[in-house]
């Protein structure tokens, strides 16, 4: 678990990079609606103080939009945390279920941009695997936005985690014969240093449209 | 002055227009870029304020395809960026150089919007 420390780490900072990219737009987005909504019901009580009536029905509109602004920044906060601690411990044993619920997390603007829907389903129990959990991230990031990328519009994305005898595996179903031609390259350099560097394999299944990610504990 | 937001983010769109509408400025709302085509096709617009960044059709390409169609209308953009610099560089690829960042001020807004539309006489 020690191949190319420079391109590993480009790799890594370009997907914290672009992450965070994303997440901040996320925010700015419920901001922007938190202030034009909180500008409406200013104009609301303008009106009120020169003599119209307020609309009780649509002043509680227009504070339940505020309100779920709120909660929905709160939340992309919150997975910004948890992607934040991610790099707190260069090796560490996860839970595999764990680490495909915040890469959906994460990617779900990603793939809406691509009009893809991302569903993850984990295994039925802990899938436990001892990694480098950041750069972990990292190739499971490059393998999804490879995936939509190259899948077109309208179709379902599915992160499936197995647990394994000695470890788990991560597959993303759903791309079909081009989509998996036009990854013909993949993983590249770039992957390849990053599957040493988390001690995991990659195979693509033509057949049935499958990519997967394969860590062992031994 | 007519003017068509818009914005995947509903709940942004609608409040805009319903503000613009109060300040006297007619204000539609769309979410998506196929809903925008659609309306521009019905009712004749001055301006159109798009998100930068959209599902299927993004900002720049809703901007080329109703200015190809319609060459009177003006555009603004708005984006969730998170600075203007990168905004710039972006709205360069179109040489397009009227946008704000969110959140917006509406009086930034509404200026732009006056500045843009101000030697168009009879659509004011």
């Amino acid at each position: 678990m020690n191949a190319g420390p420079n391109r590993v780490g480009q790799s890594g900072l370009t997907y914290f990079g672009r992450t965070t990219a994303s997440i901040s737009h996320e925010l700015k987005n419920a901001l922007a609606i938190i202030k034009e909504n909180a500008g409406l019901l200013d104009d609301y009580l303008l009106m009120a103080d020169k003599g119209m009536p307020l609309d009780a029905a649509r002043f509680r509109t227009v504070t339940g939009r505020i309100a779920d602004q709120i909660t929905r920044a709160d939340g992309i906060i919150k997975n910004l945390n948890r992607f934040a601690h991610s790099v707190d411990e260069p090796i560490k044993a996860i839970d595999l279920n764990e680490t495909a619920g915040l890469l959906d997390v994460l990617s779900q603007r990603e793939a809406a941009m691509r009009q893809v829907t991302l569903q993850v389903c984990p295994a039925g129990a802990a899938t436990p695997v001892t990694t480098a959990p950041y750069l972990l991230l990292t190739l499971l990031g490059r393998c999804l936005s490879l995936c939509l990328q190259h899948m077109g519009s309208g179709k379902t994305l599915t992160v499936k985690v197995t647990k394994g005898p000695d470890g788990g595996r991560i597959e993303f179903e759903g791309l079909d014969a081009a989509a998996l031609a036009a990854a013909g390259d993949f993983p590249g350099e770039n992957e390849s240093a990053l599957l040493n560097a988390v001690g995991a394999e990659c195979h693509l299944d033509g057949t049935h449209g499958c990519m997967s990610i394969t860590l062992s504990n031994r | 002055m007519r003017v068509l937001l818009v914005d995947d983010e509903a709940d942004l769109a609608s409040a805009l227009a319903e503000r613009l509408d109060m300040r006297g400025i007619a204000a539609d709302w769309v979410d998506s870029g196929q809903e925008a085509m659609e309306r521009v096709a019905e009712s004749r617009y001055d301006l159109a304020v798009l998100d930068l960044r959209m599902p299927k059709i993004g900002g720049l390409e809703l901007k080329a395809r109703m200015q190809a169609l319609y060459p009177h209308m003006k555009f603004i953009f708005l984006t969730g960026y998170g600075s203007e610099k990168d905004f710039e560089t972006v709205a360069c690829e179109s040489g397009e150089k009227c946008y704000l960042v969110k959140p917006v001020e509406i009086e930034d807004l509404i200026r732009l919007m006056r500045e843009l539309t101000k030697n168009r006489g009879g659509s004011q």
